[in-house]
C-alpha cells in the first residue's frame, strides 16, 4: 500500500540532495532570517503600544513573529506544492511516464509532495528549534498535542487549496490566480508579522475568511501560552468547517481538470 | 478472436483549437482538427506491427490513445483483452510504452534508481524489484553504467535505459514510438536485434510507431501505413508490395492523398 509513495520520497529525497548547495542554503537562509527578526525583535522590544497588542500570546513580539514565518512556511507548501510538483513533472517529461504505470494519478499528485511537506516539517522544526536554544523563546509551558492538531487542519485546508490550483494548472498550464491571490491576502491578512487587530476593522472581519488566521492564533496560544483544546476549540472547529467544505469541492475539480486534460491530449505539456 | 491481443474500431481522436488570439476577431471560435481518423486495427499475439507513416500523420496520437494517455473522441478498442476507456488501470498494467523521449527520466539520479522509483510505480514489490533490475539491466547491456546519474548517458543508453523500464514488469504488450530516434546505425541495430530476439521471440506483442522505412521493413511483420490521421494500407510487408519497394509503395499513397485535396 505504502510502496508507491515511498518510493516517491525515496526519489524526491536523493534529487533534493544532490542539490547539494542548495539543500545547505535554505537552512542557511533559515538561520539568517531568524536573526533578522531577532535584531527586530530587540528594536520594537520594550515599545507599550507593541507588547499591548500582542499582550494575548505574551507580550514578546520576536516569539510571535518567530511562529509566524515559520508556520507560514505550511501556507506556502499547501498551497504550491502540488501544482509545482506536477508542472515540474510536465517539464522534466516524467509525468507521462507516470501515468502509463497502473498508478493513479491522485496517488500520484499527493506523493509527489510527501517529500515538500516533509522538508517544510524539518525546516519548521529548525526555525523553531533555533529560537528556542538561541534567541531565547520560550517553549517551556507548550501543549504539543493542540498545536499538532491545528498543524494538521492546517495542512489540510491550505492542500485543498493547492489542489484547486494544480487543477488550473494541469488545465491552463500556468498562471494560477487563486494560489496568487490566497497567498497575498494570507500573509497581509491572517496576522503573519503582526496581530490583526491593528487592522481597520473591515480588514479583520476579511481576515476571518482565510484559514490562516485561525491557524496561527492556534498556534501560538498553545506554544506559546500553553493553551489547551478549550481555548483554542473555535479556532480548530473554523479549520475544520473550512476544510470540509473546500477538501470535497477540490477533489471534485481535480477529477474535472484530469479529464479534461486527457481529452486535449495536453497532460505531458508545459 | 482469441489471439488479437490489440484491436481497434473507428478509434477517432479531434482536438479542439481555440482560435485564440492569431484571430482577435473571434477569438472564441474552435476549430476541430482530427489526428486519428476511424483507424482499425488488428495485431496479434506474438506480432511485430509497424506503423509508419510521415511527421505529423497522427502516430503519436494514436499510440498514446492505445496507452491512455489521451482519451479517444470516438470509437474503441480492447488492449488485452480490456476495454481502452473503462478498464484503464488493466490495460497499464499489460503494457508498457516505450518511447525516444529522453526527458522521461530523472536526469539527476542514476540508471539504477530511476528503475527502482519506476518498478514501484508498476507495483512490484521490492525485493522482486532486487532481482529484477539488474535482470533488465543486463538485458538491455548497461549494467556498467546502472550507477551512473542518467544525465551522463548517451542517447544510446538513455534508450536502452528506456527499454530495460519497459521490461521491468514484463508486459504483454509492448508500445514503441520512434524508438530509434536519433541513434546511429549500430545503436538502431542493436534496438532491432532486440525486438526480434528479446520481445517477438518470447511471444510479445510489439506496436512500433516509425517514419522510417528501413525500419518497418526490417524489423514489422505486418506493417500499416498512416497518412493525415488516416490509415491508408495495412498487411504483410512483401504483401502490401508486391514487387515494389515499400517506399515507392508508400510514395504512391502520400501523392494519392495529396491530390485528393
Ligand atoms: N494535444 C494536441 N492538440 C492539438 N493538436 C495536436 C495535439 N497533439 C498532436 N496534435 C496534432 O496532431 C497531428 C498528429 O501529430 P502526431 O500524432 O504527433 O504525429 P506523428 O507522431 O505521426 O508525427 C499533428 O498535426 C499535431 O500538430
Ligand atoms: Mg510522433
Amino acid at each position: 500500500m505504502l510502496r508507491k509513495p515511498l518510493a516517491f520520497l525515496k526519489k524526491d529525497f536523493l534529487m533534493e540532495i544532490s542539490y547539494r548547495f542548495s539543500f545547505v542554503l535554505q537552512f542557511a537562509s533559515i538561520f539568517f532570517s531568524v536573526v533578522l527578526f531577532y535584531f527586530v525583535g530587540q528594536l520594537l522590544g520594550e515599545a507599550p503600544s507593541v507588547q499591548r497588542s500582542i499582550s494575548e500570546y505574551g507580550g514578546d513580539y520576536f516569539s510571535f513573529v518567530l511562529i509566524g514565518i515559520a508556520f507560514q512556511n505550511f501556507l506556502s507548501v499547501g498551497l504550491g506544492s502540488f501544482s509545482n510538483n506536477i508542472r515540474a513533472e510536465q517539464m522534466i517529461g516524467t509525468l507521462e511516464a507516470m501515468l502509463v504505470s497502473p498508478t493513479r494519478l491522485p496517488t500520484i499528485v499527493l506523493s509527489s509532495s510527501q517529500w515538500s511537506f516533509a522538508f517544510t516539517s524539518i525546516r519548521v522544526g529548525a526555525y523553531l528549534l533555533l529560537g528556542g536554544l538561541f534567541f531565547g523563546v520560550s517553549f517551556g509551558g507548550a501543549r504539543v498535542l493542540p498545536a499538532l492538531t491545528a498543524l494538521v487542519l492546517t495542512v489540510v485546508a491550505f492542500s485543498s487549496l493547492g489542489i484547486i490550483s494544480a487543477s488550473f494548472i494541469m488545465i491552463f498550464k500556468k498562471g494560477d490566480p487563486i494560489a496568487w491571490a490566497i497567498s497575498t491576502s494570507s500573509t497581509l491578512l491572517g496576522g503573519v508579522y503582526y496581530p490583526i487587530t491593528i487592522l481597520p476593522d473591515w480588514l479583520q472581519i476579511a481576515s476571518y475568511a482565510f484559514p490562516i488566521t485561525y491557524a496561527l492564533r492556534a498556534i501560538r496560544l498553545s506554544l506559546l501560552q500553553g493553551q489547551g483544546f478549550s481555548q483554542v476549540g473555535g479556532d480548530l472547529g473554523a479549520l475544520v468547517i473550512f476544510s470540509a467544505i473546500t477538501l470535497p469541492i477540490s477533489l471534485l475539480i481535480f477529477r474535472f481538470a484530469v479529464r479534461r486534460a486527457k481529452r486535449d491530449g495536453s497532460l505531458a505539456y508545459y | 478472436m482469441e489471439n488479437t491481443v490489440i484491436q481497434t474500431n473507428k478509434l477517432t481522436k479531434q482536438f479542439i483549437k481555440w482560435r485564440g488570439l492569431s484571430s482577435p476577431r473571434h477569438p472564441f471560435e474552435k476549430k476541430i482538427f482530427t489526428a486519428v481518423r476511424d483507424v482499425n486495427i488488428e495485431v496479434r499475439r506474438g506480432e511485430i506491427f509497424g506503423l509508419l507513416g510521415p511527421n505529423g500523420a497522427g502516430k503519436t496520437t494514436l499510440t498514446k490513445m492505445m496507452c491512455t494517455l489521451i482519451l479517444p473522441s470516438s470509437g474503441s478498442a480492447t488492449i488485452a483483452g480490456y476495454d481502452l476507456v473503462r478498464q484503464q488501470e488493466k490495460v497499464k498494467a499489460s503494457i508498457a510504452l516505450v518511447s525516444s523521449e529522453e526527458r522521461s527520466f530523472y536526469w539527476r539520479l542514476t540508471g539504477r534508481q530511476n528503475l527502482e522509483f519506476f518498478a514501484a510505480l508498476r507495483g512490484i514489490s521490492r525485493e522482486k524489484a532486487a532481482r529484477r533490475i539488474p535482470e533488465v539491466l543486463d538485458q538491455v547491456g548497461i549494467t556498467e553504467a546502472a550507477n551512473r546519474r542518467f544525465q551522463e548517458y548517451s542517447t544510446g543508453m538513455k534508450q536502452r535505459l528506456g527499454l530495460a523500464r519497459g521490461l521491468l514488469a514484463d508486459p504483454e504488450i509492448f508500445f514503441m514510438d520512434e524508438p530509434t530516434k536519433g541513434l546511429d546505425p549500430l545503436a538502431t541495430k542493436h534496438i532491432h536485434d532486440f525486438i526480434r530476439e528479446n520481445l517477438a521471440a518470447r511471444g510479445k506483442t510489439v506496436f512500433l510507431a516509425t517514419h522510417h522505412l528501413a525500419e518497418a521493413e526490417h524489423v514489422c511483420d505486418r506493417v500499416g501505413i498512416m497518412y493525415d490521421g488516416e490509415m491508408k494500407a495495412h498487411g504483410q510487408v512483401d504483401e502490401l508490395v508486391g514487387d515494389f519497394t515499400l517506399a515507392d509503395y508508400f510514395h504512391d499513397i502520400i501523392s494519392e492523398s495529396t491530390v485528393e485535396h
